[in-house]
């Protein structure tokens, strides 16, 4: 026995690096345990925070973010690179950039959950224990090197999250918004199956780098362009671009707010981890062709997003419409595949993450205060609640690429990639900056109901925003702030990162 | 010692000042304006001495854009993988209109002292304000200067979103697309320098002296296609036909201190990022941009004139009027001369001086008058005889009146023009007289003749003259008015030599 165990140790030790999905997976059966006693809602919640704050502060140790030889922890020190699973898996600063960024948000999801959830909400603790482990599968796919690890990934996070849309089930809009998101989910997920099965049988690997040299070897077929085509059809259901976007409102809107925060500013990443590996390593020799098609699609998707969230009276699903439209920017880093254009691709993931998350959260937070999600309920919001319009308004001015907003720095570097790589990319970016600006009416006009616009007659004065939804906040906040104030070190992470695609 | 770092002071001040009135609570809102006035004084002491330093010093006048030149520099690195630096440094150019802005916000805040409504929110907003223009004014990293010029768009949104007109809304969102669609096309040029300098250099820099040593060598394609991006930002803030529609709703529907500011100091923006970036940068670009700037500008000026004969609102009279003299700056820049240049940058200053006289008494007249049609009001000299005096010396040196401070800027254009671009220049003389026409044709209407006001009973036929801290803020304009006209010099020195070298690297000599 005593060998088997020191042979677990040792394996344990060996993968030391996947220690915050580990440590995920076991607080999520904890909950799940902890359920079927007398834990408390609330308790029950918090326990889901610790797992999420600890894993955190590993990968920003592996990130090099600090210094983890001083707190005795030298074997995380970062910058981490290493393969595990017999190559399938990279823990790297590509897949670490990912893995905070689903980090942060799940940790936004769970403690605006806390609040949200009332005591008519059955399953609370399958609830937590679900955002566990779709953070888990996001956190697989970012790491993936291999087709499988990244499919099976990808099935983990959406499985979880179809059942979490769905969980206020006697609630139309909720049930609604579960089907619809179950249904195209796992349609996407066939066609991207297919995908990847027909480039498995034309390249005979599954390995993404492997991929890459066996397409670019091998000549041109039909089945290979069948084959790319249902893959980007795939990923585009995932990530919400145009033409694959018509569920993302609904299922938006229609689930709980702390749901959307997670699929919005993290599954919908998740797509973008595989979108950016399978297009930028895997397939560097079909780029030129490919190119194009991405960019026709970046466009529409950012144009289609913008113009259609000008007309939304609920606030939730503006920015469902925004977060389409960012869909379109970000993919302006597949299109243009640069080094540059892909590190502003990557620091934009980070910054949608906590200035969508946090809008959404501060939707979540207003909704629990003035119970509306509607445009015309937030007039004088700013008198009868000025933190939480402050920090709605620098949320959303940040989503407009507002200076000195995370958001800017972000559209910045991102649009600077385009403009560098020169010939008709500068149309993307130009498509890119003239959306932002269009992108500044619907949101100018939310801040214009908060700040202009005087509170209705008898507006009841409010209660102060629960602590969980406070602090939520300002986890984005401080995120949104302190990347627009000193940029430096995320801009270097996300040039690190891209430099691990694109060397 | 340890050197005061003025320059940052200038933007740090007001900004502390602003978090302060934002910050404060409640029921001690009615300190607001105390604050704001103790830390917008701050900043124009801070700007007078500057003055007064920059003037004992005499610095170096070789060349443009150079470390030589520019004075009081600071540089610290920001994002440096990125070249971006915080930077900034004042040279003959930049120099006045940091005063202006000063001393304008200053006195916009001393003007709307009897302003009631959400006081924290309007004061705090103005000194943000000032941040921005001074840092537009100061900065000499291209980044710095683009952060400067958003910022500047936020706190008019809501100057004109909340403190303004019927049609407030309209016109606010108009301003803040309008000015944002430029700024961003400006920064797609930016971008493209940078790009391009960093081809050269081999390290990407936003610093602007350092691609000024770059830039003017670039390709003759690049910079067509990078000025035309620039030129476009800066011709919309201008503005210039036919950028202009969205100047006339801001202006009419803001309130009368955020019109001052706007005019006063937002429109400098354009003609001092003409002149700062656009045509050191880009030679080739401008010079080849040179008839596209004149044709615009004797169109602003002209058609700007017209417009303004049109007007029975007073106010919106005015606003034209500010295309029409912004017309005078973009002439002036398109000479590519010293004296040209030179005489572009007084006509900003007093420009910013006279239009603030002028949106202040558009703004006494309505408060007092109840209405600014032109066609409504008449003979207000008799009721309000100091109010009148004051309107009638701004249109007077808004007409261009020798002695008062425009008519040196005017007549140095159309000089630097004639010698530029010949005798075709008698189309812009001609606005002069319609100038003089609209103006003394409105003080006529609105000053003389029969009082036509039906005021209610209560009033007895008694209208408010200008209040003290309008008439401290209308004089100390009035004097800077009268002082400039006489020696204009004051501005001329220092702008001189700057012109001299930029006119130098252009090749427009003389």
């Amino acid at each position: 026995m005593a060998a088997t165990f020191s042979e677990i140790a040792q394996l344990l030790a060996d993968n030391r690096h996947l220690a915050p999905e580990i440590l995920l997976v076991v607080f999520a059966f904890i909950i799940l345990g902890a359920s079927f006693s007398t834990w408390s809602r609330k308790a029950l919640g918090w326990l889901a925070v610790v797992p999420l704050l600890v894993s955190l502060f590993l990968v920003a140790g592996m990130m090099g973010f600090f210094d983890m030889g001083l707190l005795g922890l030298a074997s995380f020190a970062g910058p981490v690179n290493v393969e595990l699973a017999g190559g399938a898996l990279s823990i790297n600063a590509y897949s670490l950039i990912f893995k905070f960024v689903f980090l942060s948000v799940a940790l936004m999801a769970v403690l605006s959950s806390l609040s949200f959830l009332t005591e008519k909400d059955r399953h609370v603790g399958e609830y937590y224990s679900l955002i566990l482990i779709s953070t888990v599968g996001m956190m697989i796919v970012a790491s993936a090197n291999n087709l499988v690890p990244l499919f099976v990934g990808i099935e983990i996070a959406s499985i979880s999250t179809y059942a979490l849309a769905a969980f206020r089930k006697r609630d139309g809009k909720s049930a609604e918004a579960g089907m619809k998101y179950f249904i195209i989910g796992a349609t996407s997920s066939a066609i991207l199956l297919y995908g990847m099965s027909i480039l498995y049988g034309i390249s005979g690997t599954l390995d993404i780098p492997m991929l890459s040299q066996r397409i670019g070897e091998s000549a041109w077929e039909p089945a290979t362009i069948v084959g790319l085509s249902m893959l980007t059809a795939g990923l585009g259901f995932k990530m919400a671009a145009v033409p694959f976007h018509m569920w993302a409102p609904d299922v938006y809107e229609g689930s709980p707010t702390p749901i959307t925060v997670l699929l919005a500013a993290g599954s919908k990443k998740m797509a973008f981890a595989a979108a950016f590996k399978i297009f930028i390593v895997g397939l560097v020799a079909a780029k030129a062709d490919f190119g194009f098609a991405i960019a026709v699609v970046s466009v529409l998707t950012m144009t289609v997003g913008n113009v259609t969230a000008l007309s939304q009276t609920s606030v939730k699903r503006m920015l469902a419409y925004s977060s389409i439209a960012q869909t379109g920017y970000i993919l302006i880093a597949v299109a243009v595949g640069t080094k540059t254009a892909l590190a502003g691709g990557l620091l934009h993931v980070v910054t949608h993450a906590f200035m969508k998350g946090g809008a959404f959260v501060a939707v979540a937070a207003i909704a629990y205060l003035i119970s509306s999600e509607k445009l015309g309920d937030y007039k004088g919001l700013a008198r009868r609640a000025p933190l939480l319009a402050f920090c709605m308004a620098a949320f959303l001015l940040s989503l407009a690429g507002i200076p000195p907003l995370a958001g800017f720095w972000s559209k910045f570097v991102l649009f600077s990639g385009a403009v560098e790589a020169g010939g008709w990319y500068s149309w993307l970016a130009l498509a890119g900056v003239l959306n932002s600006a269009l992108s500044l009416y619907y949101y100018a006009r939310v801040i214009k109901y908060m700040y202009v616009e005087e509170p209705a007659e008898k507006a009841p004065t409010l209660r102060p925003v629960p602590m969980p939804y406070a602090a939520a906040l300002l986890i984005a906040m401080a995120a949104v702030i302190l990347i627009g104030l000193y940029p430096q070190p995320f801009i270097d992470a996300a040039t690190t990162a891209a430099g691990t695609l694109l060397p | 010692m340890v050197e005061l770092p003025v320059l940052s002071l200038l933007v740090l001040v007001p900004f502390i000042g602003a978090i302060i009135v934002f910050l404060l609570p409640e029921r001690r809102a009615a300190a607001a304006r105390w604050i704001a006035l103790v830390f917008s004084l701050l900043p124009l002491l801070l700007s007078i001495y500057l003055y007064w330093l920059f003037w004992s010093v005499q610095p170096a006048t070789t060349g443009y854009l150079t470390s030589d030149n520019l004075q009081f520099q600071e540089n610290y690195a920001w994002v440096p993988s990125l070249g971006i630096s915080y930077s900034l440094g004042v040279d003959g150019i930049s120099l006045p209109l940091v005063f202006l802005t000063a001393l304008l916000s200053c006195l916009a805040i001393v003007f709307s002292w009897s302003e009631k409504r959400r006081p924290r929110e309007y004061f705090g907003l103005m000194l943000i304000m000032e941040v921005g223009v001074a840092g537009v004014f100061m900065a000499l990293d291209f980044f710095l200067f683009y952060i400067f010029w958003e910022v500047v768009l936020i706190p008019m949104y809501f100057l004109i979103g909340i403190w303004g007109g019927p049609r407030k809304d309209y016109a606010a969102i108009k301003f803040f697309i309008y000015t944002h669609v430029a700024s961003v096309v400006m920064l797609l040029g930016i971008m493209g320098l940078y790009f391009q300098c960093k081809a050269v250099l081999g390290y990407g820099t936003f610093s602007m002296l350092e691609i000024a040593q770059v830039s003017p060598t670039l390709s003759a394609g690049f910079q067509y296609v990078a000025f035309a991006a620039l030129f476009f930002g800066f011709a919309a803030k201008m503005p210039s036909v036919p950028f202009h529609t969205w100047l006339p709703d801001a202006h009419v529907e803001a309130p009368t201190a955020g019109s001052v500011l706007l005019a006063g100091l937002l429109l400098k923006m354009g003609g001092y990022g003409l002149i700062r970036v656009a045509l050191p940068l880009l030679p080739v670009g401008a010079k080849a941009a040179v008839p596209v700037m004149v044709v615009l500008a004797v169109a602003s000026i002209v058609y700007g004139a017209f417009l303004c004969i049109a007007q029975n609102d007073l106010k919106k009279m005015v606003a034209y009027s500010s295309i029409s003299h912004m017309g005078f700056v973009m002439l002036g820049a398109a000479t590519l001369s010293s004296i040209g240049i030179s005489a572009a940058v007084l006509q900003m200053f007093t420009h910013g001086l006279i239009t603030a006289v002028l949106f202040m008494m558009c703004g006494v007249i309505h408060h007092s008058a109840g209405t600014r049609e032109i066609s409504r009001i008449g003979g207000l000299a008799q009721k309000i005889p100091v109010a009148a005096a004051v309107f009638l010396a701004g249109s007077l040196a808004s007409l261009g009146l020798p002695g008062l401070a425009s008519f040196i800027g005017e007549f140095l254009v159309f000089y630097a023009a004639f010698v530029a671009f010949g005798v075709w220049m008698w189309v812009p003389v001609t606005a002069v007289a319609l100038t003089a026409a609209y103006y003394l044709w409105a003080a006529q209407r609105v000053l003389f003749g029969k009082f036509k006001l039906e005021l209610p009973e209560k009033e007895k036929g008694h209208l408010d003259d200008l209040h003290v801290h309008e008439a401290v803020a209308l004089g100390i304009l009035v004097g800077l008015i009268l002082l400039v006209g006489l020696f204009p010099s004051l501005v001329l020195d220092l702008t001189n030599p700057v012109a001299g070298a930029l006119a130098g690297l252009l090749g427009g000599g003389g």
